[in-house]
C-alpha cells in the first residue's frame, strides 16, 4: 500500500476512535505510525475532522422539537392502531378464510388420511419377501430393537436422516419417506416403520403403543417427539404385547 | 409500541437526526419537520423492525429517504458522480481557525458541499455510523463512500477557506445555534 492509498483509507477513520477495531484501517494506521510524513498528515486530518465534528455537535435542535415528536408519536401510534388492527387487514382476513377451509377439509378427511396411512403400512408388511435394508444405521437400530430389554413405546435412538442416507429400506408414501426395518425377538420377525410427524400431520398417534388386529396381523403404533412408529407382527397380538 | 420505548428512542436519536436533517435541508424548520416525520413513520411501522440494534440505521435511512422523496434532483446527483479527480490535499484552514469559527458558520460551509458528498460527510462527522453503515444506508459500495468523503472534505475545506477570508473583512458573530434558518 502506498501513501496515497493509505490516505484514501484513513480519511474514513472517525476522529472519536470508533473505527480502531476495524480491520480495514489496521494496515493504514500501522503505516502512518511508521512513515513520518503520512503520520503527520494523518494527525492533521484527525485534528481537522475532530474540530468539524465538535462544531457539528454544538448544533442543538429547537427546544420544542422533542416534545413535538413525543406528542405526535403518540397520536400517530394511536391512529395507526385504530385505523385497522393487523388481523383486520384484507390479506389476513383472506388467509384466515383459506385456513378455515383447509382446516375443515382436514378434519373431514382426517380419519381417512390416518386410515390410508395404516392401510399402506399394512399392505407393505404383507410383502415381507421384498424387505431387507442395509447400512450401519439400520444395523444399529436393528440391534436396539432386537435387544430383549427394549420395550415398545420407549424412546428409540432414531436418526431418520442417517437411516435414509445409509441404505435403510425406504418407502415413498404421498411424497415422503417411511423407513422400514425388520427385527427379530424370540424367533419372531417384526416389521418396524418410522415416519416423520412433520411429513404426516394428519396422522394421529398417542405416546403409548396402541395395538389393533387386522386379518390376522397385529399392529402397534405410537409416536415420540418427532416420529410416528408402527410395528407390525404376523404372529398375533400376543407377540406384540410381549414387547410392551 | 410502548411509550417508554418510543421516548427512549427519541431521546437517543433525535439530536443527531436533526443535525443530519439540517445538513440536508439547510433550514432549521424543515429539519425539524423531517426529524418529526421520521419518528412518526417509526411510530406507525417501526415495531416491525425486530432488531433493536438496527433502529439507528433505520432512522437515518428513513430520514434520508423521506428527504429524497420530497425532492427531485436525481439527475443532477448522478451527474456529480462524473466530476473530475479530487484536488490533491487542497489548502485547508488551520484547525485553530475551525475551532474559533462559529458552529453555525461551519454548518453553512458543510451545506455548501454538493449533496452527493454532503450526505456521507455529515454522517461521518456526526460519528454515529461507520463507513460500512453509511454505505449500507446509501446503498453504494464502500469504495464509493470513501471517495465521496474525500471529495466532500475537499469541498468543505474550500468552503471554510472562503468563509475565513470573508470573515476577515466582515465579522458577523452568530450566537444562537438553535432553531434558525441557515439559508
Amino acid at each position: 500500500m502506498n501513501n496515497e492509498e493509505a490516505k484514501f483509507i484513513l480519511q474514513g477513520y472517525r476522529p472519536n476512535g470508533a473505527d480502531a477495531g476495524d480491520t480495514t484501517f489496521v494496515a493504514a494506521v500501522e503505516q502512518a505510525k511508521k512513515d513520518p510524513a503520512l503520520g503527520e498528515w494523518f494527525a492533521k486530518q484527525q485534528a481537522f475532522d475532530a474540530a468539524i465534528s465538535a462544531k457539528l455537535a454544538e448544533i442543538a435542535p429547537p427546544a420544542d422539537l422533542r416534545a413535538a415528536i413525543l406528542a405526535g408519536g403518540k397520536v400517530t401510534a394511536a391512529g395507526a392502531a385504530t385505523q385497522r388492527a393487523w388481523w383486520n387487514h384484507p390479506v389476513w382476513m383472506g388467509l384466515a378464510a383459506c385456513l378455515a377451509i383447509v382446516f375443515a377439509t382436514a378434519v373431514a378427511l382426517w380419519p381417512k388420511q390416518a386410515s390410508a396411512f395404516g392401510d399402506f403400512i399394512y399392505a407393505d408388511a404383507k410383502l415381507s419377501a421384498t424387505h431387507g435394508g442395509q447400512g450401519h444405521e439400520t444395523s444399529r437400530l436393528q440391534a436396539v430393537l432386537n435387544d430383549a430389554t427394549t420395550r415398545l413405546g420407549q424412546k428409540l435412538p432414531i436418526n431418520f436422516e442417517e437411516l435414509s442416507g445409509t441404505g435403510c429400506r425406504a418407502l415413498n408414501y404421498r411424497g415422503h419417506e417411511i423407513m422400514e426395518l425388520c427385527f427379530k425377538r424370540d424367533g419372531v420377525w417384526f416389521h418396524c416403520y418410522i415416519a416423520r410427524i412433520a411429513d404426516y400431520p394428519m396422522v394421529a398417534m398417542t405416546d403409548t403403543p396402541t395395538i389393533v388386529d387386522r386379518d390376522g396381523t397385529s399392529v402397534a403404533s405410537w409416536k415420540d417427539a418427532e416420529h410416528l412408529i408402527v410395528v407390525v407382527s404376523k404372529s398375533g397380538r400376543r407377540s406384540l404385547e410381549a414387547l410392551l | 409500541m410502548p411509550s417508554e420505548m418510543f421516548t427512549q428512542l427519541v431521546d437517543a436519536h433525535y439530536t443527531p437526526l436533526f443535525r443530519f436533517a439540517l445538513s440536508l435541508t439547510k433550514s432549521s424548520s424543515d429539519a425539524g419537520d423531517l426529524t418529526q416525520q421520521t419518528f412518526f413513520i417509526w411510530a406507525k411501522q417501526g415495531h416491525a423492525l425486530r432488531e433493536e440494534g438496527k433502529a439507528k440505521s433505520w432512522l437515518f435511512t428513513t430520514l434520508y429517504r423521506e428527504f429524497l422523496r420530497g425532492r427531485r434532483r436525481a439527475e443532477r446527483m448522478t451527474a456529480l458522480e462524473d466530476l473530475g479527480p479530487v484536488d490533491a490535499d487542497p489548502p485547508a484552514p488551520e484547525v485553530d481557525v475551525v475551532t474559533g469559527m462559529d458552529a453555525g458558520l461551519v454548518v453553512e460551509c458543510l451545506q455548501e458541499v454538493d449533496e452527493t458528498y454532503r450526505v456521507p460527510l455529515t454522517l461521518f462527522y456526526m460519528q454515529d455510523l461507520s463507513y460500512k453503515e453509511i454505505a449500507e444506508m446509501l446503498e453504494v459500495p464502500i469504495g464509493t463512500v470513501m471517495s465521496r468523503l474525500s471529495r466532500g472534505k475537499a469541498q468543505l475545506r474550500a468552503a471554510l477557506a472562503r468563509k475565513e477570508s470573508g470573515a476577515k473583512s466582515k465579522v458577523v458573530p452568530f450566537k444562537n445555534t438553535t432553531a434558525r434558518k441557515l439559508s
